[in-house]
């Protein structure tokens, strides 16, 4: 089966405007996620066990259904309650709430990998524990989180491929609709692969960055290791 | 003067962890001023008691009152708002120093030291940095401002965290073992600070082992075991004559151990720095 290039030549267009909804739809997902999951790993650590015992369920079950299940039932489910929203959207928030779970036990995970003294020793000056996740355990915790959480951003990217079921016109649906009007699914799939590669690089490659910056200041990446006692 | 003599009061602390009793109906009353040693095989609850006065370690049963105003009762009802930034108020003005230093290292000693002033107390960055100057200057580390505390040695990472406590001008110390992690070479310089502290007035409760530090430093010395304070009193009592068996063995035990005791009298009559 020889290469149609053509396809490549009048399709590539078409392609182009779903990988940009793509973009548009990954970045909201993540900027409305991000903060989220932040929350959530504050929550479950939280004081009042009513938000930790939410923060907990919301995770687990975002963690532990398939993505598809998700999207189907926030895009199916929410009209009987009366919010119709378009598939986009539903498809952001759904993107969102998937990424938020993981977000969130991978910033638990890098809290709870500093040694305890540092918490304690930012509560017993006086800090509240916004204030002591905020400006002592948080920033050092940075280097530990960075790198999972990227691989969380790079899984949220794939599986926004998945919003084509529900008729999102995003990249992957873009490449099925193409595939339908010409029987070249190589090509039409061919374009898409290498395009989702190309975000999940430049996405990689940002993230590199920002915890090269981010760790930079201090003479230790990762503050891993336990203060004193020899 | 009453209100001075009971600076500090801990009624009647219990504290259970599962079926251990850490602290058993301890009740202890500090005056202004004063250096209180703790003494006490290990496990015997001494970081306990500590941890119970800026309520890190809230107990089961029992009151912490520092100027008459309760720090904290147990058992405490759900800490409200109020209650949480009214206990914050009071942690504030109890430095703690820990055995592991816990000094943060994402920030330099500078840093280190106004963090808190900016965030809890809300002075201004410049107010902020004056203020941790003198404090890094008062422990001996004028020169080390810039320095990240992976730098800097044990001693000198203590010192830091001293100054970092000192710094949010507090009315009280707790110090947990302060020089227990440290090389011994490096003990004396910590020591030597915490001396010029006591002899500025400032109220402390530390927990120790090192005697000859207690004996010079200390206005009364507390003996605890399994959870209960066993004997109390004045220094020179306590030390050269205690009352109990157990103190006895206790310290009989230490000294046999313990020759930075003899180390710590010479090097301790040293300035700061
Ligand atoms: N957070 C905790 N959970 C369970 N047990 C604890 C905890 N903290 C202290 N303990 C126990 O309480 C007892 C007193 O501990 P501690 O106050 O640290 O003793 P010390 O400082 O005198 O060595 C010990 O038996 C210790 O194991
Ligand atoms: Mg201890």
């Amino acid at each position: 089966m020889g290469l149609e290039l053509s396809i490549f030549i009048d399709y590539g267009p078409r392609i182009l405007v779903g990988f940009w909804l793509t973009i548009k739809i990954v970045v909201l997902a993540i900027a409305i996620g991000l903060p989220l999951g932040v929350f959530l790993a504050l929550a479950r650590r939280s004081r009042l066990a009513l938000l930790r015992f939410a923060a907990t369920a919301f995770i687990e079950v975002f963690r532990n259904t398939p993505f598809i299940i998700q999207v189907f039932l926030i895009y199916y489910v929410l009209p009987f309650y009366g919010l119709r929203l378009p598939a986009e959207q539903v498809g952001v928030l759904a993107l969102a709430a998937f990424g938020s779970a993981y977000f969130a036990e991978v910033i638990r995970g890098g809290i709870e990998a500093m040694p305890a003294g540092q918490l304690e020793s930012a509560h017993a000056i006086g800090m509240s524990e916004t204030q002591a996740m905020r400006y002592v355990v948080l920033p050092q915790a940075v280097g530990v989180i960075l790198p999972p959480l990227t691989n969380q951003m790079l899984s949220l990217i794939k599986e926004s491929a998945i919003l084509s079921t529900i008729t999102v016109q995003e990249m992957t649906m873009t490449a099925l609709r193409i595939q339908g009007e010409t029987f070249r699914p190589f090509e039409a799939f061919i374009m898409i692969a290498l395009l989702y590669w190309l975000l999940n690089e430049v996405v990689a490659i940002g993230m590199r960055r920002l915890e090269r910056g981010l760790t930079r200041k201090t003479p230790r990446s990762t503050t891993l290791k336990v203060e004193g006692g020899r | 003067m009453s209100r001075d003599a009971k600076f500090l009061e801990l009624i009647e602390i219990t504290t259970k962890f599962d079926t251990l009793t850490a602290l058993d109906k301890v009740s202890l009353t500090v005056a202004k001023g004063e250096v209180v040693c703790i003494i006490g095989p290990s496990g015997c609850g001494k970081s306990t008691l500590l941890r119970t006065v800026n309520w890190l370690a809230p107990p089961n049963a029992g009151t912490v009152r520092l100027e008459g105003q309760s720090v904290g009762q147990a058992p405490e009802r759900r800490q409200t708002g109020r209650g949480i930034r009214a206990l914050n108020t009071f942690r504030a003005r109890m430095g703690m120093v820990f055995q592991q230093f816990n000094t943060w290292p994402h920030l330099t000693a500078l840093e280190n030291v106004t963090r808190a002033q900016v965030v809890v107390l809300g002075r201004s960055a410049a107010e902020a940095a004056e203020r941790a100057r003198a404090a890094l200057c008062d422990v001996g580390l004028a020169d080390k401002i810039d320095d990240w505390p992976e730098m800097l040695s044990g001693g000198q990472k203590q010192r830091l965290a001293i100054a970092r406590a000192l710094a949010m001008d507090p009315s009280l110390m707790l110090l947990d073992e302060p020089t227990s992690a440290l090389d011994p070479e490096l003990v004396s310089g910590v020591l030597a600070v915490l001396k010029s502290l006591a002899e500025k007035g400032m109220t402390m409760l530390i927990v120790t082992h090192e005697l000859g530090f207690a004996a010079q430093v200390a206005d009364r010395v507390v003996f605890m075991e399994a959870g209960r304070i066993v004997e109390e009193g004045p220094t020179s009592q306590d030390l050269h004559a205690p009352k109990t068996e157990r103190l006895k063995d206790f310290l009989a035990k230490l000294t046999a151990t313990q020759m930075p005791s003899a180390m710590a009298q010479k090097v301790v009559a040293h300035d700061p720095i």
